[in-house]
């Protein structure tokens, strides 16, 4: 039931996460509802409904196009709030494209010059969320969708943003560590207070997945896990190139321009410790603008394809 | 007739998935034959197909299946399941010699592991799936401590299921976890389940927290 008590229709289930489920609502292709889990809801979901009302009072046009934000209370039959709805993001997840065998199959055609301008777009999203003092914290390609053939971005699942409104802190109690950076390392998530330090850090994570088709930063040979490497600040591109995984994921680094380099350099080692020292989204939103020029004018060559040949190209051989 | 494609080297190359390794022990002795046998091997064919139908699944999952009847054969050595082309069924005989099985089980996902940190690849915890519907008729207890000491350090997810009369006490002393019963032959449901698992844990951006499952109440039996 929606908020005025008219009944409504639950379509399809969509997906399934760890909270609860998306469902499509019948007569409305645009429109999803996410239902949490009984189990969520008895044990914390009077926090999530409050969390959820005081979204809804932020909302504004730009919130509603570029993220899904909750828009509709929903009720079940017994008039107990269950969930929200929301527009439903059109696209491709990105983790479809920041990756050697599935972006040409989701993303024809896809070249360097337009995964920069997913990126633009997504960092320039992101922006726009800080400056409401809203904070992602979970940060995951799978919460980011681009439609092929355009610049178009829509962030989804953000019930779990971090939010203060009307002096209450909402935090973000959700992530993963292999995104997070070392200062929130070994903590709760809901004990986490997300600065635009901490989101810079994440979001280059992002950055360098697309545009090393889906290597993680702290990949690397004969070392632990990503998340050890990260915590050592341990990256293996740059200064001394040292177990770079095994491919031409060098040679993807290669292509990339100093400046950019520079960037992910800088963050992924002096700012591993030092939170300071990680690159800003400003200053990643000026690098890539950059970079896109020179893809434009040719500078930079815009194919996804290396020198031998083989990342990107075997793509197309893959089923 | 096997129709695997080899286990290419490549594949931990260029692909940049993290991986989850699935590996299967099937008991497949005599008492499987007819029915149960039938079951298991549409459960294992519909697992395969789900994983496939998942493009992030099809990428991190690699499956490797061993089968315990009579002898041990390795049906499947470990395979990224969008390489995986068909699977060969498998037939029902002879004896138990699951402590065998599982023995090379543990060897095939040491050696995997140690391949992914060489090639520089994440992997989530491997899954060693076991499915017996009696007791091991070989010595099995030493190979049970080693593969419930790395379930009890979060190494190695592993997930006992007994079929039918089967010895639960025995499987369970295979993992940190209880084994659980098959409710009846409900192989299907019970390998969707495992690959709803599979799907989550691919779709997680994170390699060492543990992600939350889908219920179990499809399969298992109280």
């Amino acid at each position: 039931m929606d908020s005025l008590g008219k009944a409504r229709q639950l379509g399809q289930r969509l997906a399934s996460g760890g909270e609860g489920e998306i469902f499509a609502l019948r007569g409305r292709a645009d429109v999803i509802v996410k239902w949490y889990y009984p189990e969520v809801l008895e044990k914390r979901g009077e926090l999530l409904h409050r969390k959820v009302e005081a979204m809804r009072e932020l909302r504004d046009s730009q919130t509603t196009q570029d993220v899904c934000w909750p828009l509709i209370r929903v009720f079940d039959h017994q008039h107990r709030w269950i969930g929200f709805a929301m527009y439903r993001a059109q696209g491709v997840k990105m983790g479809c494209l920041a990756h050697t065998l599935l972006y040409a199959r989701h993303f024809p055609n896809l070249d360097r010059r337009q995964i920069v301008g997913y990126l633009l777009r997504y960092i320039e999203i992101v922006q726009q969320l800080h400056r409401a003092g809203i904070c992602i914290g979970d940060y995951n390609l799978n919460n980011v969708f681009c439609v092929p053939r355009s610049d178009s971005v829509t962030l989804i699942d953000c019930d779990s943003y971090q939010l203060r409104v009307g002096g209450t802190f909402y935090p973000c109690p959700v992530g993963s560590p292999d995104m997070t950076p070392k200062e929130h390392q070994g903590k709760a998530f809901r004990d986490i207070v997300r600065t635009p330090r901490s989101e810079a850090f994440s979001l280059a994570i992002v950055l360098f997945k697309c545009l090393m088709l889906g290597r993680h930063p702290y990949d690397i040979v004969g070392g632990g896990d990503p998340v050890r490497n990260l915590r050592r600040g341990n990256f293996a591109y740059g200064r001394g190139q040292r177990s770079v995984p095994q491919g031409d994921w060098y040679a993807l680094w290669q292509a990339l321009p100093n400046e950019v380099q520079e960037h992910f350099i800088t963050t992924f080692i002096d700012g591993a410790d030092n939170p300071g020292q990680r690159t800003t989204l400003s200053q990643w939103h000026e690098a890539l603008t950059a970079y896109r020029e020179q893809l434009e004018s040719g500078e930079c060559r815009r194919e996804l394809i290396v020198a031998s040949g083989k990342v990107g190209g075997r793509a197309q051989s893959v089923r | 007739m096997a129709t695997y494609r080899l286990n290419r080297d490549s594949d931990l190359i260029d692909n940049p998935s993290p991986r989850c390794a699935c590996m299967l022990v099937l008991d497949t002795s005599a008492s499987m034959f007819g029915e149960p046998m039938r079951e298991l091997n549409a459960g294992v064919q519909s697992f395969i197909a789900a994983i496939q139908e998942d493009d992030m699944a099809a990428c991190s999952v690699e499956l490797g299946v061993i089968t315990a009847g009579g002898h041990v054969t390795e049906q499947l050595p470990f395979t990224t399941a969008m390489n995986i082309s068909q699977c060969r069924q498998f037939t029902a005989s002879g004896m138990t010699p699951l402590g065998e099985a599982m023995e090379l089980a543990l060897d095939r996902l040491d050696a995997r592991t140690a391949a992914y940190r060489q090639a520089g690849v994440a992997y989530y915890q491997p899954w060693l799936v076991v499915i017996s519907d009696g007791v091991p008729t070989d010595a099995w207890e030493r190979v049970a401590a080693r593969s419930r000491a790395l379930a009890q350090q979060r190494k190695t997810v592993v997930i006992p299921v007994g079929v039918e009369e089967a010895d639960l006490e025995a499987l369970s002393a295979f993992s940190s976890r209880p084994a659980k019963r098959l409710d009846g032959l409900k192989f299907r449901e019970f390998f969707q389940w495992l690959s709803a698992s599979m799907s989550r844990v691919s779709a997680s951006a994170s390699t060492t927290e543990q992600v939350r499952l889908p219920p179990t109440d499809s399969w298992d039996s109280i």
